[in-house]
């Protein structure tokens, strides 16, 4: 017997990416298995990569005052809520938890470095002020009017499914009728030139899982998704469209940036969901991976479903969707959870893109080529990050 | 002290008042100038004197590290400490580390900027990326003790240091950790001085930790303070209290919001936390005795916390709990000159 007060479901998804705004779009352009990955030079002189960028932001009132990521934060959160029947009280005292690592750091120049002040004085106290990543849930809050609890994730490459286990948790605690939990981020210089140093991006198209794979893509985008108790959701009479049925966060607590070889947290992680989903290894039908792309992930990943999945009956299908637009970072773990969702309603798993020459891995059913329709009630999505963490989330299909 | 709340069992700090464990016994503070960056009139901040990581918690290195890191790590490791944890009796995968941050790792982005200044995007350093992330704080603290269970770093405008004392509480409540180490901080860079001071922030008048009716400003500060949360009592622990039900928004009505939360109850106690508050007394900064009536004791916000903004809360409990209010029902009241409000009912023993 259901607890619809205890359990959490999904009534809304807003999405922009590079395939535009909204999850039809999205949707759309994964299934055609359209790539927005695309070479870009002019980023910051010296650089020569590729990335996929959102083209067009709705314009605002007062733009100065947010940063791009906000722009699309409060662009996805929009969308979330634009199916709304009628602008309920509900939403103006719903919680808002949005994720990202960038935040404003897509407003603020190497300038500032020369002399705060006068950078300040030059119009950058406004830029400035939307450095703290608590930014991104406030913008979301002013632009559509909500008052209830209010935080911002930084969780690294993890933030957006952070911020979903933490909204799922306020739910559970009655902190808010609804949450509107997500992330954002947008392409900076900042991030492009620290992942640069590091070594971490392929010049070229990314290739997940592959073998020849060189590392990540940078994207951006923004997801939001509407959580409410199933109860409350029936109240209001919303459309479910998933159950988040468990969810689960490790720490790997081995290195600030490379993950655990052996992948034993992130394992850990998926099982301790699974066990909150009382779920089994073989009812998982797909696993939308963290797959970055870059050689110390991959490899640690497959490790990691090779033990959480170990005496399953069948390889355990998994794809990385970071291949058709890039990792968008703090949004990635929000934007990859709609893509689950997305994938549940539609009974298709996405394949991975140019993924010709995969880990060898008999436990892992590598998608690839086309999209493989099936249906499919449950499935998970997994983030991971520098320093350390993973999260993995277990969405199931909704039956009324 | 027979509870099912999470209790609190272990303070650390890194404050102006120095690195310490457990309770703070020192008189309030004075704030000084830090001379190097004031540009316009004389004004002032409560800092935190540079000290050797490593004579506090041996085996610690600091050299890369963000000082947000080097306090994060120092101040769980004090709260540790106090609690008389020994983690080799623990189930590290069931340790949460929770943290509240505004700015972030502010003096290595700081850094990063500095280096593409010099040498342009091209020529960063790969060493100082990684820790110019927020949740670098977290996860050296993870890092450093091997703990494996969630790792969260959290902002929230004004109120980022209650919001990450509840979460962690109701990751324990929800049996997602059994002991969690809470963290909120910041550090003043002059790059955030400045930005307070273009943007009028800062009063002259704030000179000392007393409220003066003329100011309009605050008195910046930084610091970290880390505390331990138990999901169940130990034998031999003794906590300085219980966390009861809790709540923040970012608007709305607190008088409301909060007498909800009471339901009825008069604590004896409120703890203030005017968050990035004028150091002027002011109706908005925190007004408890219109939510709960006359006989309470009131702990007033206290400066050198309050100039932590959203991070402040954690200070000021820790300086409540440091005047031994003695046992009995408490509520932790964070408030705003920007709106919202976060209460915390406490049961101090």
């Amino acid at each position: 017997m259901i607890d619809a007060q205890k359990t959490i479901v999904v009534t809304g998804i807003g999405v922009i990416s590079p395939y535009g705004t909204g999850l039809s779009r999205l949707q759309a352009g994964m299934l055609a298995g359209q790539c927005r990955l695309a070479p870009a030079t002019e980023l910051y002189p010296g650089f020569q990569g590729t990335v996929a960028r959102v083209s067009a932001l709705p314009p605002l009132h007062d733009g100065d005052r947010y940063s791009r990521s906000d722009r699309l934060a409060m662009a996805a959160a929009r969308d979330a809520v634009a199916d709304f029947a009628g602008y309920s009280s509900d939403i103006r005292e719903s919680g808002i938890v949005m994720a990202s690592t960038v935040a404003g750091l897509t407003e603020i120049d190497p300038e500032i470095s020369r002399g705060a002040a006068e950078w300040y004085r030059n119009g950058g106290l406004l830029r400035a002020a939307t450095y703290p990543v608590s930014r991104i849930a406030a913008s979301v809050g002013e632009c559509l009017d909500i008052q209830g609890p209010s935080c911002a994730v930084s969780v690294a490459c993890a933030s957006g499914s952070t911020a979903m286990v933490l909204a799922a948790n306020m739910l559970l605690d009655e902190a808010a009728p609804m949450v509107l939990a997500g992330g954002s981020d947008a392409l900076c210089p900042f991030t492009l030139s620290g992942f640069n140093s590091l070594q971490a991006l392929d010049a070229e198209a990314c290739r997940p899982f592959d073998q020849s794979r060189k590392g990540l893509n940078l994207g951006e985008g923004a997801a939001v998704l509407v959580m409410e108790t199933l109860d409350h959701a029936r109240r209001r009479g919303a459309e479910i469209l998933a159950v988040l049925r468990g969810w689960a966060m490790t720490n790997d607590a081995y290195h600030p940036t490379a993950p655990q070889k052996d992948g034993v947290g992130l394992a850990t992680c998926i099982q301790r969901a699974l066990l909150m989903a009382e779920c089994s290894i073989e009812e998982v039908g797909y696993v939308n991976a963290h797959g970055t792309g870059t050689p110390l992930n991959d490899i640690a990943e497959t490790h990691a479903y090779e033990r959480a999945f170990l005496g399953r009956s069948r390889p355990i299908p998994v794809s990385s969707t970071k291949s058709y637009f890039g990792h968008c970072l703090g949004a990635a773990g929000a934007i990859e959870a709609a893509i689950t969702i997305m994938a549940m309603r539609a009974g298709v798993l996405l394949p991975t893109l140019r993924l010709t020459d995969p880990i060898e891995s008999p436990q892992v059913d590598w998608l690839r080529g086309e999209p493989r329709r099936q249906p499919l009630p449950v499935a998970m999505s997994v983030s991971a990050g520098f320093g350390g963490s993973n999260v993995a989330l277990v969405f199931g299909e909704y039956r009324a | 002290m027979k509870t099912t709340l999470p209790m609190l069992t272990g303070i650390g700090s890194v404050t102006p008042y120095g690195p310490l464990a457990g309770l703070i016994s020192a008189e309030p503070l004075e704030p000084h100038a830090p001379t190097d960056w004031t540009t316009t009139e004389l004004r002032r901040a409560f800092l935190v004197e540079p000290f050797r990581a490593a004579s506090i918690v041996p085996g610690l290195k600091t050299r890369r590290l963000d000082r947000l890191s080097a306090w994060a790590v120092v101040a769980a490791s004090l709260a540790l400490r106090d609690a008389g944890i020994d983690l080799k009796e623990v189930d590290r995968s069931r340790v949460a580390v929770f943290c509240a941050t505004g700015f972030g790792c502010a003096e290595l982005t700081g850094a990063f900027y500095q280096s593409a200044a010099t040498y342009g995007w091209a020529g960063t350093d790969p060493i100082t990326f990684p820790e110019t992330l927020s949740n670098a704080p977290a996860s050296h603290v993870a890092l450093f003790h091997d703990l494996r269970g969630p790792n969260v770093t959290v902002g929230s405008k004004n109120f980022a240091a209650e919001s990450a004392l509840l979460q962690a509480a109701s990751l324990m409540r929800h049996g997602q950790a059994d002991l969690a180490i809470v963290l909120a901080g910041d550090t003043l860079t002059q790059a955030i001085y400045e930005w307070y001071e273009t943007a009028d922030l800062l009063s002259a008048a704030c000179f000392s930790n007393e409220p003066v009716s003329s100011a309009s400003g605050f008195i910046p500060s930084e610091g970290m303070v880390a505390m331990v949360l138990e999901a169940s009592g130990r034998p031999e622990a003794r906590a300085y209290a219980a966390l009861g039900a809790g709540r923040w928004a970012a608007g709305g009505d607190a008088r409301a919001g909060v007498r909800q939360l009471l339901d009825g109850d008069r604590p004896e106690f409120i703890f203030c936390a005017g968050n990035g508050a004028p150091c002027a007394p002011s109706p908005l900064t925190c007004s408890p005795r219109e939510i709960v009536g006359g006989d309470t004791t009131i702990f007033p916000a206290q400066p050198v916390a309050s100039g932590m903004g959203e991070t402040g809360a954690l200070l000021h409990l820790l300086l409540a709990l440091s005047k031994h209010p003695g046992p009995g029902q408490a509520l932790l009241l964070g408030t705003s000159a920007h709106g919202g409000y976060a209460a915390l009912r406490l049961e101090i023993f």
